[in-house]
């Protein structure tokens, strides 16, 4: 399920002027050595290539490995990081400040230290090299919050031109994901690798992403010692990229991060000295077991003290109507506590009572505590995990830290709704934006299974316009607009409405990038009844639109619903357009106009189809006697585009701006 | 009986209770503020503060938290936070656990010994209330709480009070507003000073507003003497304030011999005082960058101007500072200048801490006085920006605080002025030139701009032109004279959408990049007053050349419009087969009273219908798509 469209960025093309001089380099080109304070003149030569002439720096190297020792209470893992920039221009002196967050924790949840932290900025001068150390009143120990300490140092003497370079090594307890590594940042990059040397004890499961950019090299077998004395074997791997291009931003993404040239580790199992092997999340199953011990996982959905003190009412099945069941509940709980905003697969409380005597909670406190209800009442209820848009996408096989968040799946015969109670406006089935990752893992906690499910929205994202308007003498248009919208736009409509403090402040706001338009009077319907359309209704009168030139009186027809500008902007796309949802806007507009006006020839209408009906474009005017009927629809059908549909999409809003520009034009005599 | 259910009443945070006439337009109410400061010297106060508040629907969210900031001088205790219902039943009373602390280092610094108390009150249900108290410590303390019972848009007070307890020998300024000076009493031989409000009702939201300030009530206290992190001082007046900051300051302009040597070396022939300054401001912005930080006093001392030559960086202070060593070994004379940046200039009436927020230097000349604008390594020397420039400021000097100003950019140089050449073709479309020029104000987006990397650059500009149907060809950006805040901007493009069909005709709409897209929203009774932030003078030409064939059926008629806003002119001449389109505007920056707003309106009104004015075109040759 990843998009593996980097190969477009291998296609880039991006050459770098000149090689790495001097740095010993074996026969594969896996191996390089850099030695801290060892810089050569010759590096302040080099510079990008291509598509990264402009940037504000140049990472001469930046390399990293991961290590193990024992310590007292038990095995720690040790990164180590080195890395090498060049500031190409003054946009660039910030490479001189280094900031690392260290998880500082407690000792029940493990925590991190930092054992060393060195910087050196290097000017040259004439041709030597001159080096500048920072004192220790440069070095900064910021208590962010209870869980992270920020190290921080200021390198001096950084100039445009100037190379910093700075190690430092972190100590963490934190052994179930090791640290991962970034090949790709927004800074290119000349070299950049990352060792892992596990212990023999130790399995993990290693998350690639950029294949094309970064080659792995083989696994080797190596001595090592953890208990003095005893002699024992690591496994060692070393990942590298060279010349490898900066990370760029493009719109509808779901994050850059999917994109990114990156590794990462998760634990997959032990096998200790006079141990069997144990898997903890080699296999679904495994990783299953695991939630389901988990206090904060399955063990908080067991606990069904505080459910069974509830209303017997909310969880009764009347006449067997499970639907209503799973709505009341559903609804139940999103009426009864409020999300604090943050996403994470495990709970925060142990208990679900804890949540409804607090009132607020995270996604998982809250689903899970959905899914107890719901399994309480009789109904076939799982957590499904998912990783959200922002979180980057999941790559499939079993590796649970890339979940970030847990909804709620309920059967209803032969029907799944998924579930997020975490939002009041969220009608039931539908997940938010956030979640529209495409795909989640859902956990049969029971039968210890479970398996990969489909989020693709079943909503689409609709609006509809429907104005009913007279055109007066004075070229003025009154009279009604009804404005209904549907699946995420209703959604997204209702959340807005919500923000204003009353009606007026809303009208406000929606005249506000509407110049001409007042509102005299305005009625809503349907606001917290969510599976109906929102719909917005308001009478209108629109001045300064029509406009005059002797005898001719024009006007753009789609009004304030024009799309003026081509959304796809830019020529080149490297990436997926991941819009989360299908959307469709209708556009429909009756208008009466006065009995001295003519209309000229009508502008044509047009229906502009993609291949496989991708999304189309159409638009129709049609006039009869003293009135006109304009409308317009824009669809796109599907929730992601490839980026060779890109310009599909790009041609199709092309014509969408051009006709929709069209004017009516009338004669008046 | 009557008696009993008053005092019920009294604290019942029952949302029923709060009067129709505060509910208007407010989000949030203020039910109950307490504040009492206690002086007890220059060294020790004390602040106790409760707070309960009612959210009444989702837009005042924002106000449902609790943030008390503090630092190792001022350490905050005894925080009781609960939430209530809507009939003012407690639904939750926070624990210590449930108070986040955090630190609070501005973005723009890499260390600041500033920490936050912060609570986030989440109600599933409007309206709620929340209740939340605390006490502060402080140990020496430069400002005295101030109070602003309305303190935004939406918000309603039912009753706020402040009080004042201090030695009657303990002397302060103050400036208030809208509220009875307090009369003060002695009490257990403590002065007692209090101000209070009652039933406020709140303003609603209202758009370029001036602020509050002239409508609600307001009183700003600040000490005479202090005492802080083992500096004492006075600030009676701007003059005192101004010799305790030299007094930080003295002596740590004083550089090494090497660093001497190489000063020396800078302005050896330079032939006079002005091109020494130069090249030192100019090895200034090649040699040091802004790094931030502010420890305790050391939010107003500045680094020793040694260790910044040393390291290279330093925050304004240090920068500035260590800018007018440099300029004392050349034998040239400046003050460091304390100024409020991107805020309203300090008051010279009324000297206190917290109004300055920044420093730069001022160097008088025998012509003219030169501010300097130490931590920008982009800016011509001399060139200040404009969120410092046109303001009262402070310089410290050896004869203490002298209030000055730096200088005002006017509209005239906060100009762009631009030229557009557009070749209309049947075949190719539209082949557009644009070349504009960006003075002073404007000219620091365009330097923005010109500072961004090429790919990213692009990039904006796509989205930015918003010409339909564009394709961005060669462009650049050129600042000619380093000295002069002024860039140039080159821009080629093609759009084969530049006309718009209507009928047979065709519509060409003039303005091509500069058109005012948005009428501020018509407010029938506006309470406070509006503000022009910027002013400017935009002038653009642009012109078109049509095909043969081409004829205009109709051009626009100038428009000319004056009024105290702004003026704004805008003339359509057709000669030969070209159309020459030509408009001015030049904006004022002032208060305006709330009465005049309806009069802005339409102002904006006109540019906003004569911006989109379309000159109707026919061809001889039909149907042609451009």
């Amino acid at each position: 399920m990843i998009p593996k469209t980097l190969l477009n960025l291998g296609a880039m093309c991006i050459f770098f002027l000149v090689v790495l001089p001097a740095n010993a380099q074996d026969k594969d080109g896996m191996k390089r050595e850099f030695k801290f304070g060892k810089v050569q003149p010759s590096e302040f030569a080099l510079i990008p290539f291509a598509a990264d002439t402009g940037a504000t720096g140049l990472t001469l190297f930046d390399v990293g490995s991961c290590d193990f020792r024992l310590d007292n209470n038990g095995f720690v893992y040790v990164f180590e990081r080195h890395v090498r920039y060049k500031v190409l221009n003054k946009n660039g002196l910030d490479l001189g400040n280094l900031e690392v967050p260290v998880f500082k924790g407690s000792s029940s949840s493990g925590k991190e230290r930092i054992s060393s932290m060195q910087g050196a900025t290097y000017n040259l001068v004439g041709d030597k090299v001159v080096v500048t150390k920072p004192k220790k009143d440069a070095e900064f120990s910021e208590t962010f919050d209870k869980d992270f300490v920020l190290r921080k140092m200021a390198l001096p003497n950084v100039k445009e031109g100037s190379i910093v370079e700075f190690f430092y090594r972190i100590e963490s307890d934190l052994i179930f994901t090791l640290r991962g590594w970034r090949f790709q940042s927004d800074l290119p990059a000349l070299w950049s690798e990352y060792t892992v040397s596990i212990p023999e004890f130790f399995q993990y499961k290693v998350n690639l992403n950029g294949e094309e950019l970064v080659k792995r090299g083989p696994t080797t077998t190596v001595n090592a010692t953890y208990v003095p004395g005893v002699s024992s074997m690591a496994q060692n791997t070393r990942f590298v990229a060279e010349n490898i291009p900066a990370l760029k931003d493009e719109p509808f993404v779901t994050t850059l991060d999917d994109y990114r040239a990156q590794v990462e580790f998760e634990l997959q199992g032990t096998h200790f000295p006079n141990d069997m092997y144990r898997d903890y999340t080699g296999t679904w199953p495994k990783i299953i077991q695991a939630l389901k011990a988990d206090e904060n996982f399955g063990k908080y959905m067991a606990k069904r003290g505080y459910i069974r003190s509830l209303t017997p009412d909310l969880l009764r099945l009347n006449d067997g109507d499970t639907l209503a069941a799973v709505e009341r509940i559903y609804h139940f709980v999103q009426s009864q506590v409020k999300w604090d905003k943050s996403y994470w697969r495990y709970t925060t409380y142990t208990n679900p009572k804890q949540l409804f005597e607090k009132k607020t909670g995270n996604s998982a406190d809250i689903n899970l505590a959905l899914v107890g209800l719901l399994q309480e009442a009789g109904i076939s209820a799982y957590p499904v995990l998912v990783s959200t848009r922002s979180n980057g996408a999941h790559p499939g096989y079993p590796i649970i830290s890339k979940f970030n968040n847990v909804v709620a799946l309920a059967l209803v015969g032969d029907t799944s709704y998924l579930l997020d109670a975490t939002d009041l406006d969220l009608p039931m089935g539908m997940l938010t934006f956030s979640n529209l990752s495409r795909q989640g893992f859902l956990c049969d906690l029971a039968h210890e299974e479970g398996q990969w499910i489909s989020t693709s929205p079943t909503f689409s994202g609709e609006s509809r316009y429907n104005y009913i308007l007279s055109l007066e003498e004075d070229n003025t248009l009154h009279g009604k607009l009804v404005y209904s919208t549907l699946g995420y736009e209703g959604w997204r409509r209702r959340s807005g409405y919500r923000l204003f403090n009353g009606d007026t402040d809303y009208i406000k706001d929606y005249c506000e990038d509407k110049p001409g338009l007042t509102v005299s009077s305005c009625s809503f319907k349907n606001l917290d009844t969510l599976n109906l359309p929102f719909i917005e209704s308001m009478d209108i009168v629109i001045e300064d639109h029509v406009e005059e030139s002797g005898d001719l009186v024009y006007f753009s027809p789609l009004l304030f619903e024009r799309t003026k500008e081509n959304p796809f902007k830019h020529e080149a796309r490297n990436f997926p357009v991941d819009m989360g949802y299908p959307m469709k806007e209708t556009y429909r507009m009756l208008v009466n106009f006065p009995e001295n006006y003519a209309v000229e020839q009508l502008p044509k209408g047009v229906l502009y189809v993609l291949p496989e009906e991708r999304g189309s474009f159409r638009i129709s005017l049609i006039g009869e006697g003293k009135q006109l009927l304009v409308m317009s629809t824009i669809s796109l059908t599907k929730p992601v585009y490839t980026p060779e549909e890109y310009h599909e999409l790009r041609e199709l809003f092309k014509i969408v701006v051009e006709r929709q520009a069209e004017q009516i034009v009338f004669k008046k005599n | 009986m009557v008696c009993a259910i008053g005092i019920a009443g009294a604290q019942s945070y029952d949302v029923s209770s709060i009067p129709e006439m505060l509910r208007k337009d407010a989000a949030v109410v203020v039910r109950q503020e307490n504040q009492v400061f206690e002086v007890e010297g220059l060294k020790k106060g004390r602040l106790v503060y409760k707070l309960v508040l009612t959210v009444l629907n989702k837009a005042g969210d924002r106000h449902a938290e609790m943030a008390v900031v503090y630092d190792r001088f001022s350490p905050v205790s005894d925080i009781k936070a609960t939430l209530y219902d809507a009939a003012g039943s407690p639904v939750r009373k926070y624990k210590k656990a449930d108070i986040e602390d955090q630190s609070l280092v501005a973005d723009y610094s890499i260390y600041e010994d500033t920490r936050v108390k912060y609570l986030r009150f989440l109600s599933t249900n409007y309206p709620y209330t929340i209740e939340y108290s605390y006490v502060q410590e402080f140990d020496g303390f430069l400002t005295l709480p101030s109070w602003r019972p309305i303190s935004s848009f939406e918000m309603a007070v039912e009753a706020s009070t402040f009080t004042l307890r201090c030695d009657p020998s303990y002397a302060f300024k103050q400036l208030q507003a809208n509220v009875a000076v307090s009369d003060s009493a002695i009490v257990n031989g403590k002065k007692v000073l209090t101000w209070s409000s009652t039933q406020l009702p709140a303003f609603a939201h209202e758009p370029l507003s001036a602020g509050l300030d002239n409508l609600v009530p307001w009183v700003t206290l600040s000490p005479t003497a202090f005492e802080y992190d083992k500096s004492t001082g006075r600030m009676g007046n701007w003059n005192e304030l101004g010799a305790w900051a030299y007094s930080l300051s003295e002596g740590t302009d004083v550089l090494s011999p090497a660093d001497k040597a190489r000063i020396q070396a800078l302005i050896k022939d330079a032939p006079t005082d002005r091109d020494k300054i130069m090249r030192l401001y100019d090895y200034l912005q090649e040699n040091t960058r802004y790094v931030s930080v502010q420890l305790g006093i050391g939010g107003f001392r500045p680094i020793a101007a040694e260790k910044v030559a040393q390291v290279g960086y330093g925050d304004c202070k240090g920068l500035s500072n260590y800018m007018k060593g440099m300029l004392q070994q050349a034998g040239i004379e400046s003050h460091l200048v304390m100024i409020a940046s991107g805020r309203p200039g300090l008051n010279p009436r009324y000297a206190s801490v917290g109004q300055a927020n920044h420093m730069i230097l001022c160097v008088p000349t025998a012509n003219d006085t030169l501010f300097l604008e130490c931590t920008s390594p982009h800016y011509p020397m001399g060139y200040v920006g404009s969120s410092n420039a046109g303001r009262p400021v402070l310089l410290v000097t050896a004869g203490g605080g002298e209030l000055a100003a730096t200088p005002e950019y006017t509209a005239e140089d906060n100009f762009q002025r631009r030229h557009i050449q557009v070749r209309l073709d049947e075949q190719t479309g539209a082949t557009v030139h644009i070349t504009t020029a960006y003075g002073h104000a404007q000219f620091e987006g365009a330097l923005g701009m010109m500072l961004t990397e090429p790919v990213e650059q692009r990039k904006r500009m796509v989205e930015g032109l918003g010409i339909p149907g564009m394709s961005l060809g060669e462009y650049r950006y050129v600042q000619a004279d380093k000295q002069k805040p002024v860039i140039t901007e080159e821009i080629n493009l093609t759009s084969n959408q530049l006309i718009s069909k209507g009928g047979d005709r065709l519509f060409l709409t003039l303005n091509l990049l500069n058109r005012r897209e948005h009428i501020p929203t018509t407010l029938p009774n506006r309470k406070t007053d509006f503000k022009l932030e910027f002013q400017y003078t935009d002038e653009d030409e642009v012109v078109y050349e049509l095909p043969s064939g081409y004829q205009v059926a109709h051009l626009p008629a100038a428009v000319a419009i004056t009024t105290d806003f702004g003026t704004y002119s805008a003339t359509f001449t057709y000669t030969g087969n070209t159309i020459t389109y030509h408009r001015k505007q030049q904006m004022n920056s002032r208060r305006f009273a709330a009465g005049r707003y309806g009069d802005y309106v339409e102002f904006c009104k006109q540019v906003y219908q004569a911006d989109k004015q379309k000159a109707v075109l026919t061809t001889s040759s039909g149907d042609k798509d451009i």
